[in-house]
């Protein structure tokens, strides 16, 4: 199986490690998530996956749960 | 979200001439603790002007002085998206404050940092960092030098430990010290990369020379810029004129083209990168982020199955709670108010003016304030959900369900409230960042039956449907909900524009809230309340009073209020309720259990309960009944809640939730009934 390294968040399974490249979607969602660490570079490990959603991440300390809507646009480099 | 971003730039008024001193940090950082700590709990809770953001307010004493401390909305960032972020940002760059206290949660450092540059870019120099939940840090592994982080970020910080109060007789000291201005600070503002400094460079020297520059820090509105700050364009456009301000945003795109996304994205980026340089010059040990235990009830709590059980269980567990403290204070509280108003009657010789104060204020005013107690334990209990983390969990769970009638899963709290009170779950509602999320929720509030409506609903159903009881009730239950889901669609299409916001929350750590804190904020929330309302409730009190009593008391139909039910009932007659039922459901404004007792008065037979019922069953079929109470349930929202509508929402969203409460009704009303006619029933 092929394993792609650039996905969206929601292609993330729980358990999985990887690094934000992109944020995309609107001005406001985005100054959200950058503000609360969730920017390009940013280490986040995949708490909990799975539709519909709310998918859980961890940064550092910080646990985010987001929307599937804002999962989408979270661009993320998978860590094998 | 345009309305919300016109906070107006006011400058406080230095109360006493005493010092002031801000707390600004991020959400559940314990910034809350630290301020509580910090004013011993001697604290005033109230709102920003204009707004209903909370805002807190306490004195802090140290040696023989004192200081005027304010908390700041919890943040993350100080940009212009939110009414929150605002308050905060004026706050800190209209210079009201003498000291800034940057809470900072050590365990969270990267995160953290982020706003502490946003404040530091601002230019403001005055700043003392409490580096808190410092035990937490430690225990994770996190080892942070703090000698060097001050020299390396320029100012004082202190670790402290909030909880446990550790470190906050040497917060208070370096707070005195620098109000004083016994301590000099050089904070430290992130360095971008060369493209971005020349923008940066650019920007600033047309930027020179303006009035603006007496006012702000003019690099900070340069990179404000440069992220398309839609208040700071706005303030620069007046004094730069749209020429200049054309060049200053084609020069923005061209960066955005060779860097290949909004730059907003890529300063954020580049801000961290810096922050990352500064803290391995600070942190020793970073330590590893792993899945903790907390993680694993998290996966419990936030599952869709279990997480709905366990979120049901907590409800349940919080009405026990409430109910079974709250009934006898709310019964004793009642019994209060008739005595003092027996008290007081032989006082008063002026039959007319006894009347008034008598039943119209005290009786008036005291069936709504024995409610009080509800209120206020339905705060506490909030308050103790909120501290422990539970609350942001529930949200998640609540999401997917929630969104699907265009709500965020938080706004499942005030309508869980409902069920207790409307006015502790109408205040609710300012938990929820968005604006139109907020006053969506606030409307459609009043639909979630209260338990004075299910006093109502519960005595028709007893009294007409002896063998279906308990599926009656239920029923209306059922038909209400589904209505108040249903309104949230509707007016959120029609009457509550602006879009849906993202779902992006934090999960804060589980933490032991602190019951002490939890009845102080929840008293002062009452206190709050009651001073807003207090006016609403008063005027309709009196005016029911007088409707009741003028030109002859009731009971004999002259009374203004039998007239009117006689006016209303041609209309109310489409939904088969005669004008008793109209004259009852002007006192159910009042507060809802009134509709039952009202019809007591008008037989003339008080509070005899079994008369009433006999009297009633054989006035009104089952069919009628049925409507009474679903009518009872939907319309006019008591003058409780529509205070507390007022109170949050402003005169505007009062308005359209009591006139929509009753159009909804009177719709239901007569096609329940012509239906339930054309049915045979």
């Amino acid at each position: 199986m092929v394993m792609l390294m650039y996905v969206r968040l929601t292609q993330m399974r729980e358990g999985e490690k990887g690094v934000v490249v992109d944020i995309q979607g609107g001005y406001g969602a985005r100054q959200r998530l950058l503000s609360m660490g969730i920017a390009p570079g940013t280490k986040i490990f995949v708490l909990k996956s799975g539709n519909p959603g709310p998918y859980i991440i961890a940064i550092g300390n910080t646990r985010i749960a987001l929307g599937r809507g804002v999962a989408e646009k979270i661009v993320v480099r998978r860590e094998l | 979200m345009s309305s919300c971003c016109s906070v107006e730039k006011v400058p406080e008024e230095k109360k006493e001439g005493l010092k002031v001193v801000a707390l600004a940090g991020n959400p559940n950082v314990g910034k809350t603790t630290i301020f509580n700590a910090l004013t011993g709990l001697r604290q005033h809770v109230g709102n920003w002007p204009g707004v209903t953001v909370e805002k807190k307010e306490g004195i802090m004493k140290y040696r023989d002085k004192e200081f005027l401390v304010v908390d700041l909305p919890g943040t993350y960032s100080l940009t212009a998206n939110s009414v929150d972020e605002l308050i905060a940002r004026n706050f800190i760059l209209n210079g009201n404050a003498d000291v800034i206290v940057n809470v900072v949660d050590a365990s969270c450092l990267m995160r953290n940092l982020f706003l502490t540059m946003e404040i530091f870019e601002m230019g403001v120099k005055n700043i003392v960092i409490a580096l808190n939940k410092i035990d937490i840090a430690r225990k994770r592994g996190v080892h942070i030098d703090i000698k060097k982080m001050e020299k390396v970020l320029g100012v004082p910080v202190v670790p402290t430990n909030a909880k446990e109060g550790e470190g906050l007789e040497e917060l208070k000291r370096t707070i005195a010290s620098m109000a004083e201005g016994r301590i000099t600070t050089n904070p430290v503002t992130p360095v971008y990369e060369e493209l971005i400094e020349r923008e940066i460079e650019h920007i600033s020297s047309l930027l020179r020379g303006t009035p603006l520059e007496e006012m702000y820090n003019i690099r900070w509105l340069a990179i404000k810029l440069l992220t398309r700050d839609q208040e700071v364009i706005k303030l620069v456009l007046d004094y730069l004129g749209s020429g200049k301000m054309d060049e200053i945003l084609k020069h923005i795109s061209e960066l955005e083209v060779y860097y290949k996304r909004s730059l907003d994205i890529v300063i954020a980026n580049q801000k961290y990168e810096f922050i990352d340089q500064l803290m391995h010059q600070f942190v020793t040990h970073f330590g590893e982020a792993k899945e903790t235990f907390s993680d694993q009830i998290d996966k419990f709590l936030t599952h869709p199955v279990y997480g709905l059980l366990g979120l049901l269980g907590v409800f349940y567990v919080l009405f026990k709670f409430v109910f079974t403290i709250g009934a006898p204070l709310q019964e004793l509280l009642d019994s209060a108010f008739i005595a003092l108003g027996e008290f007081v009657a032989p006082f008063i010789s002026n039959e007319a003016l006894r009347g008034l104060i008598v039943d119209g204020i005290i009786g008036g005013v005291g069936s709504v304030l024995s409610f009080f107690p509800l209120v206020f334990l339905l705060f506490v209990a909030m308050s103790i959900l909120e501290d422990s983390g539970y609350m942001a969990r529930a949200a998640v769970v609540m999401e997917g369900i929630m969104r699907k009638f265009g709500l965020p899963g938080k706004s499942f709290i005030p309508m869980v409230l409902a069920f207790g009170c409307n006015v502790p779950a109408i205040m609710a509602t300012r938990t929820l960042d968005d604006e139109r999320d907020r006053i969506l929720t606030m409307l459609i509030n009043p639909l979630v039956p209260c338990s004075a409506r299910m006093v109502v609903i519960t005595f028709l159903a007893g009294a007409f449907f002896s063998d279906h009881k308990a599926l009656v009730a239920v029923g209306i239950y059922a038909i209400s909900l589904f209505l108040a889901l249903l309104s949230a669609l509707i007016l959120g299409k029609f009457v509550v524009k602006g879009e849906e916001s993202p779902f992006i929350i934090e999960l804060p750590e589980y933490s032991s809230p602190s019951l002490k804190v939890a009845l102080v904020h929840s008293w002062e929330r009452s206190k709050e309340f009651l001073r807003k309302a207090g006016t609403v409730i008063l005027f309709g009190s009196v005016a029911i009073w007088y409707l009741s009593n003028y030109p002859e008391p009731i009971g004999n139909g002259l009374s203004y209020a039998e007239k009117l039910g006689k006016v209303f009932e041609p209309f109310t007659v489409l939904m088969g309720l005669d004008w008793k039922a109209a004259v009852s459901l002007i006192f159910g404004i009042i507060a809802k259990e009134n509709v039952v007792a009202t019809y007591g008065i008008i037989y003339g037979i008080g509070e005899n309960e079994e008369a009433l019922i006999s009297l009633m069953q054989n006035a009104m079929t089952p069919l009628q009944a049925f409507v009474l109470a679903l009518v009872t349930t939907l319309y006019i929202p008591c003058i409780a809640t529509i205070g507390a509508i007022r109170a949050e929402g402003g005169n505007k969203w009062a308005f359209v939730a009591s006139i929509y409460n009753l159009l909804l009704a009177s719709v239901v009303g007569i096609v329940v009934y012509n239906v339930g006619l054309l049915l045979g029933l």
